[in-house]
């Protein structure tokens, strides 16, 4: 049994092509999925009942259960009813690409919310009590002070969820999707050579994660200027 | 609104503050004139950060009548907006704003609820930045500073709202003791200025050279009020003797 | 909902069988997170940077691209080997439990390898100085001073290791083990209702993460029972 060099040189190219939809998977879900879990934060800390129950539930449903089965309730499970496949949205949702990014959108969106409201959870009290003890109103805190503050400190554990969406991505796979991930279980099921592909398959995910990271990096070292000493 | 120089500010009645089956201010009677320098003492859990508060709302009392400068302080936002454009504080942590600079910690205020320019704000921001002395750290963020420069900037930072009244809830407990003077010094020149000032503090010279009366709470009462010759050599209340003796002996 | 009439018993035991895929990549993540996390705080260069560089690549890497190496990977490795023996072997499967259980408690191990170093970190350093000016061995200080404060500490983000391995089991019906989302497929295939199966799906693993949230709850409080209250 041989590490075929000669194969990975051939495949990576080939692998590499399903680079540009595993980008699309993560930026437009990323970005979706953030819009959401704003709107999720806000009904959380709106304190009316009837906002923030739904929304809890919602949260508890999304990260309670995996992926995969959300995933496949998207794209297998949708076309089961008639007035999905009747209305506007089904040339998206007939689409493996349209469910993917739907699913992996609400779920983001679920995670996102939790951190970003740990980060609103973490500004000082004080600090607020300054705010209000100048006259700011509860909407001027909100945007002058528990913003800039709660978004700082909900970035660490906002770049480790891009990152298992990044990770999630390869699920799309599942559904069909040509993504690397998807490219790569062809070859694998032609060559019969597990190791070669996907271990320099993983390796791309780990060079595509170390990038991710050095690029958080740089964004929490902008945003907390303010927190050094010098 | 009042003609006279010497109305009254602050009118507490019979106000009662509890904290769930807590009673932390019980009866607290109140009346503080334009112009006058209230310091306020008693133990820890004694009421006084809690009956200073309740003045600018950052707690709601129970039941009883809070009029400051005519506005009677009830749970509309209107009501205690207007309370609180006339009522400065300043914090023991001096809770500064750690994201903005600190010439923007003054302006933002001021800008938000007093709708001023910015060129405005930034000139008055100035004006008191030099008054407490640290105009050159305006461009800096409050971690760079240290704790009597933090707190002389919150100080300004209350300052710049033009407010009646300042309240100061334990401004230099949290300070190492070297820091201590320079906040005091700028609270005395503020209080020579004849600005009315609630005070609550474990500094007694302070208390003593500059207090027109000094308050004793204890449990949750105002236990004596008098000037401070008086308290200091005259108090009446057992009570008051054994706080007196238990923070002078050192 | 009579379409899942019949499929109920199916469903169950497909729920036993992710049962017993927590329970045994719960002993073998922890097994190797604490494996990686006393790798990390150990003074050898050598294990420190094994344990980095595990810690890097399953963090990096997508689970069910380590599901599908351990499995397709595991089966040539033993074909190869079955074929030394007796050439005629073309095929040696691989049990598809085996393969994703000890492929989801690497993976998830590697971030236990994380959570359990901060929490051997967090653990006061002044409670271990107490123990030695004691008399307490290096043992006894071990697992009556340190283990008790440590797995208090480790217990939340413990919480959501255990969730992951939950849900990480389905990754698992994709290599083909028989649990609920395999029962779903073959669900479908006859009643034609697709939602529906796969919301059972759901339904179930729900039903998994609120046990263990609620075991972690439970943990939570009897650890508060002798830490708390002490100011």
């Amino acid at each position: 049994m041989s590490f075929d060099l000669q194969l990975i040189i051939e495949s990576l190219p080939v692998m590499l092509m399903g680079i540009g939809i595993t980008f699309k998977l993560l930026v437009i879900s990323g970005v979706l999925g953030l819009l959401l879990a704003i709107c999720l934060l806000l009904m959380r800390i709106s304190g009316l009942w009837y906002l923030n129950i739904p929304a809890q539930i919602y949260i508890y449903v999304f990260r309670g259960t995996p992926i995969l089965v959300q995933i496949f309730i998207v794209y297998y499970g949708l076309p089961q009813f008639e007035s999905v496949r009747e209305s506007i949205f089904w040339p998206i949702l007939r689409e493996p690409t349209g469910c993917a990014i739907l699913a992996l959108s609400l779920n983001t969106g679920a995670y996102v919310s939790e951190i970003l409201r740990g980060g609103v959870l973490g500004v000082d009290k004080g600090v607020l009590e300054a705010g209000s003890a100048l006259g700011m109103s509860a909407h001027q805190k909100f945007i002058y002070i528990t913003t800039p503050i709660a978004t700082r400190l909900a970035l660490p554990a906002y770049s480790n969820d891009v990152i298992s969406l990044l990770k999630s991505t390869a699920l799309a796979s599942t559904i069909t999707i040509a993504d690397m991930t998807g490219i790569a279980r062809t070859i694998v099921a032609d060559t019969y050579a597990p190791y070669e592909i996907f271990i320099s398959l993983a390796v791309v995910y780990m060079i595509f994660t170390f990038g991710l990271q050095k690029l958080f990096g740089i964004i929490e070292g902008y945003l907390g200027q303010y927190t050094k000493r010098e | 609104m009042s003609i006279t120089e010497n109305r009254p500010l602050i009118q507490m009645q019979n106000v009662n503050k509890f904290f769930g089956d807590f009673q932390a201010l019980k009866n607290v009677n109140l009346e503080v004139r334009k112009g006058e320098r209230i310091v306020v003492c008693g133990p820890s859990g004694s009421g006084k950060s809690t009956m200073i508060r309740c003045i600018n709302r950052l707690e709601e009392h129970t039941d009883g009548h809070i009029v400051i400068d005519g506005n009677t302080l009830t749970d509309k936002v209107k009501d205690i907006n207007a309370v609180r454009r006339e009522v400065g504080m300043v914090f023991q942590n001096f809770n500064l704003f750690p994201h903005m600079t600190i010439v923007k910690n003054l302006m933002i205020a001021q800008q938000l609820v007093r709708n001023t320019s910015k060129n405005d704000a930034r000139e008055t921001a100035m004006f008191y930045l030099e008054r407490v002395k640290i105009p050159e750290q305006a461009q800096k963020y409050p971690i760079q500073l240290s704790g009597g420069q933090q707190q002389r900037v919150a100080i300004a930072r209350a300052l710049c709202m033009k407010p009646e009244i300042m309240l100061f809830d334990e401004p230099t407990s949290a300070l190492d003791p070297e820091m201590i003077n320079e906040v005091l010094e700028v609270m005395v020149d503020l209080a020579k200025e004849g600005m009315t000032m609630i005070c609550v503090t474990h500094e007694m010279g302070f208390a003593r050279s500059v207090a027109d009366r000094i308050i004793f709470m204890d449990l949750g009462e105002i236990v004596e009020e008098a000037a401070p010759e008086e308290f200091f050599d005259n108090p009446k209340s057992e009570r008051t003797k054994k706080f007196l003796s238990q923070i002078l002996s050192h | 909902m009579d379409v899942l009439a019949g499929w109920w018993d199916d469903y169950f035991w497909g729920a036993v069988v992710v049962g017993k895929v927590f329970f045994c990549s719960l002993a073998l993540m922890i097994i190797f997170g604490l494996l990686g996390a006393m790798a990390k705080l150990s003074n050898s260069r050598v294990a420190q940077k094994i344990a980095g560089a595990y810690t890097v690549v399953f963090r990096g890497t997508p689970e069910i691209l380590v599901v599908l190496l351990l499995y397709f990977g595991s089966a040539v490795v033993l074909t190869a080997i079955a074929q030394v023996f007796n050439p005629e072997i073309k095929f040696v499967d691989v049990p598809p439990f085996w393969a994703g259980t000890i492929a989801i408690s690497i993976i998830v191990g590697s971030y236990a390898t994380e959570t359990f170093r901060g929490a051997f970190l967090g653990v006061h350093p002044g409670s271990i100085e107490a123990a030695r000016a004691l008399g307490m061995s290096d043992l006894q200080t071990f697992v009556y001073v340190r283990i008790p404060e440590m797995w208090r500490l480790a217990l939340p983000p413990f919480g959501n290791h255990m969730l992951s391995l939950v849900k990480d089991t389905a990754l698992i019906s994709i290599i083909g083990l028989n649990e609920t989302m395999f029962v779903a497929k073959q669900a479908i295939t006859v009643t034609g209702k697709p939602f529906t199966m796969y919301i059972v799906v759901g339904a179930i693993y729900l039903g998994f993460s609120t046990v263990v949230t609620l075991f972690v709850m439970g943990a939570e409080k009897f650890g508060e029972r002798t830490t708390v209250g002490a100011k």
